[in-house]
């Protein structure tokens, strides 16, 4: 096991506010997706945006100031990511997002040993409502 | 339809779509990472890459829309995605879903998801919470 302080884990070490979100943007992505649901597409009362759509938010810092360098290789890989959603975005939207860092964890494959850093992005709207939880994956070789 | 139309191990029909470079670019744009990974040829292999490849998450919004046009918009509880190979564009994908689990009591089913190329390799997998009114 990879070795982190606890404390280091589930700190909110970064928020930042996106917004207010344009139905053009969130047109554009649907779009970009191939999507041709009204509701994705059609600028009007019922937009929404699609449920991915919450994954291009992220904060501007990736890691805490004092999140151990050592554990990470040269490069990373996105690994995957889980989403939870919550709230749908409605256009006129703020996405806040708290990132922290949820797990950290290793495994040994055919070409070596992985660390894996799960940073996580809590999304609320300006009603303070669940947007989306997503659970960035990532890789690194070392 | 309706969870009665739902069984455990019934496989969704697989969708094929021809994933085009300039739909990658569409997508990198819209999503603000146009980076020369996602846009050029040339910029990616400057990368160690084989060439431009397309987002992971582009890929996971794509298994997305593959449920919500089976199970209706909104549905979409939860996704989670590993994403195994590089997905290179120019190519024909297929998307392709299973049912694992349905609870008659919350109205959720569990869904297998994958993306795999022609070839058959799955280059993305992963799972899905659907809820069907």
């Amino acid at each position: 096991m990879a070795r982190i302080d606890p404390a280091l884990l589930e700190r909110v070490f970064d928020t930042t506010e996106f917004g207010p979100i344009t139905a053009s943007e969130m047109v554009s992505f649907a779009r970009s997706l191939g999507e041709q649901a009204a509701c994705y597409v059609e600028p009007g009362p019922d937009l929404r945006a699609h449920p991915t759509f919450c994954v291009k938010f992220r904060g501007r810092k990736g890691f805490p100031e004092d999140f151990p360098a050592a554990l990470l290789g040269p490069m990373s890989f996105d690994a995957g990511k889980d989403v939870a959603l919550g709230e749908p975005i409605r256009p006129g939207d703020t996405v806040r997002v708290a990132s922290s860092v949820h797990d950290v964890y290793e495994k040994t494959g055919r070409s070596g040993g992985m660390t894996f850093v799960v940073v996580r992005f809590t999304m609320t709207n300006q009603r303070g409502e669940h947007v989306a939880t997503i659970d960035n994956r990532l890789m690194y070789r070392t | 339809m309706t969870l009665a139309d739902v069984e455990e191990g019934d496989e969704l029909p697989i969708e094929e779509l021809y994933l085009s470079k300039d739909a990658v670019r569409a997508y990198a744009a819209a999503s603000g990472i146009a980076f020369a990974r996602f846009t050029d040829d040339e910029g990616a292999r400057r990368e160690g890459l084989p060439g431009m490849i397309a987002p992971g998450n582009m890929s996971m919004g794509l298994l997305a829309g593959r449920l919500e046009r089976w199970a209706g918009v909104g549905s979409l509880a939860r996704l989670g995605v590993t994403f195994r190979g590089i997905v290179l564009p120019d190519q024909t994908l297929r998307l392709c879903a299973a049912v694992t689990q349905k609870d008659e009591g919350s109205g959720s089913v569990e869904v297998d998801v994958w993306m795999e190329s022609e070839q058959g390799d799955r280059l993305v997998i992963g799972t899905a919470s659907v809820k069907i009114a």
